[in-house]
């Protein structure tokens, strides 16, 4: 239709790209048009509630399922197109992955070696001994904490560029989630290496992540790092009138009244103050945790009154 | 270097590292010269991202509490300023807004507010003027 103006020099240093995917099984439509971007070397992390399309994303940049409509490329490559040579450069980690409890540890990972050209069984071991794990013990006898580790090692061993983990910290206990998020930062971001990972704790993720995104109702409603994110979103307390006088023009997630106040998230909050300062509205503003950030998106009531239902427009801020 | 990372906090984890350190300098558990654990070291004992911990050294570069010598580190800088880091008078700032608030909230006048900070300054050690102190310092 038109001139690909932006995609042919984006691609070049961004490690994932989608644009605009759609993806439905049987009536459900489960993406709406995503599009996200991860820039190599970046440690992503892709939110969302359980059963937001998280899964189904990841599924899609390996190949494992197909797309019908919209365009990824990730390393450069189409996942649908050239699966094998994607795999080979990519690390995974499925969600919950399940490997023969019956073998050794020792065991899978020569089994696993051969499917990979470019793995390192030296570097294997050294996993193995770094995250302290029994090389003889069989997979079934593993704590929940062990089987993740494993499941890096095996994801790790071929040195991928990019490493591609499905909630990898779920059912972990917040002693071994630390531990999770020391490893990433040790093994991972410590080598240069492209992690994209899904959670569904943005709290978690804050710590380690470069960049967010956050996926609702099969979209990308945002983009951005954490602190980024805690600048824009914040609450505001205003008068009940004044608000609705004001709500057009503000970026508002989630609205909640009690008698005459307001309490407000909204996006965009530098811009949405000034012009509550020009209108010469009297408001507060409170930091919100990325807790109460996430929440504002995924589950934030916009409709609490009388306003149109003018959606999330402004959610861009420009620069 | 104890550090603590409340996770979930409305305070972004680099604004959580940057003050505890500046406290530990003002406080003199970090003294003048010494060295703080490399980039790669912090990150890894509060499993925080390498950047993070790089911005907020950085910061503190930048408000000469801390100064980078080439290839050797991070170091307390000779002469810190104490006292008057921004880190610390945005926290201030921040947390003698929402005492306002309070105050307001409850119905006190600026007359009154002022009078009660004044209480609580009674109660507190005279503080030693900054150039006085940077003298004995140095």
């Amino acid at each position: 239709m038109s001139t690909p103006v932006t995609s042919g020099n984006s691609t070049s240093d961004s490690a994932i790209d989608l644009q605009a995917v759609y993806k439905s099984f049987r009536r459900t439509e489960v993406l709406r048009g995503v599009t996200l971007r991860v820039e190599r070397g970046k440690t992503f992390a892709f939110l969302g509630r359980n059963a937001s399309g998280k899964t189904t994303t990841i599924r899609m940049l390996l190949g494992l399922l197909k797309r019908d409509d919209g365009a990824i490329r990730v390393l450069g490559l189409d996942p649908q197109r050239e699966p094998l040579e994607l795999r080979r450069r990519v690390g995974y980690l499925a969600e919950d992955q399940t490997m023969y409890g019956w073998m050794k540890i020792g065991e899978i990972l020569r089994f696993v070696a051969p499917f990979y050209p470019t793995w390192d069984h030296e570097l294997a071991l050294k996993y193995v001994r770094d995250f302290e794990l029994p090389i003889a013990t069989k997979i079934k006898h593993l704590s929940k904490g062990q089987n993740v580790r494993l499941g890096l090692v095996l994801a790790l061993a071929h040195r991928p560029e990019l490493v591609i983990l499905d909630d990898p910290a779920l059912g972990l206990d917040p002693i071994m989630r630390k531990q999770f998020n020391r490893d990433l930062i040790t093994h991972l971001q410590g080598e240069g290496r492209t992690v994209f990972y899904s959670s569904h704790l943005l709290y978690e993720v804050e710590p380690v992540a470069d960049e967010v995104a956050i996926l609702d109702e099969g979209r990308i409603v945002r983009q951005a790092d954490t602190e980024t994110l805690r600048r824009d979103v914040k609450q505001l307390i205003l008068g009940r009138e004044a608000f609705v006088a004001n709500r057009r023009l503000l970026s508002v997630l989630d609205a909640r009244s009690d008698d005459e106040r307001m309490v407000v998230a909204v996006d965009g909050a530098a811009k949405a103050m000034e012009l509550l300062r020009y209108e010469g509205v009297e408001f507060q503003v409170v930091d919100l945790n990325l807790d109460e950030i996430f929440e504002a998106f995924v589950a934030g009531r916009r409709d609490d009154t009388a306003a149109s239902a003018t959606p999330q427009a402004m959610l861009e801020p420009s620069a | 270097m104890f550090l603590r990372i409340e996770k979930g906090s409305a305070v972004p984890i680099s604004r959580q590292i940057a003050e505890q350190i500046a406290t530990l300098c003002a406080s003199g558990t970090l003294s003048p010269g010494e060295r703080l654990p490399s980039v790669r070291e912090l990150a890894r004992e509060l499993a925080v991202n390498q950047n993070t911990i790089l911005r907020v050294y950085e910061r503190l570069v930048g408000e000469e509490l801390l100064e980078m010598r080439h290839g050797q580190g991070t170091f307390v800088a000779a002469r810190a300023k104490r006292g008057q880091l921004a880190v610390h008078r945005e926290r201030l700032v921040d947390e003698l807004r929402q005492i306002a608030r309070q105050a307001v909230g409850l119905g006190l006048t600026s007359d009154e507010l002022h009078e009660l900070l004044a209480e609580g300054l009674d109660g507190v050690e005279q503080p030693i003027p900054a150039n006085a102190h940077e003298e004995q310092t140095s």
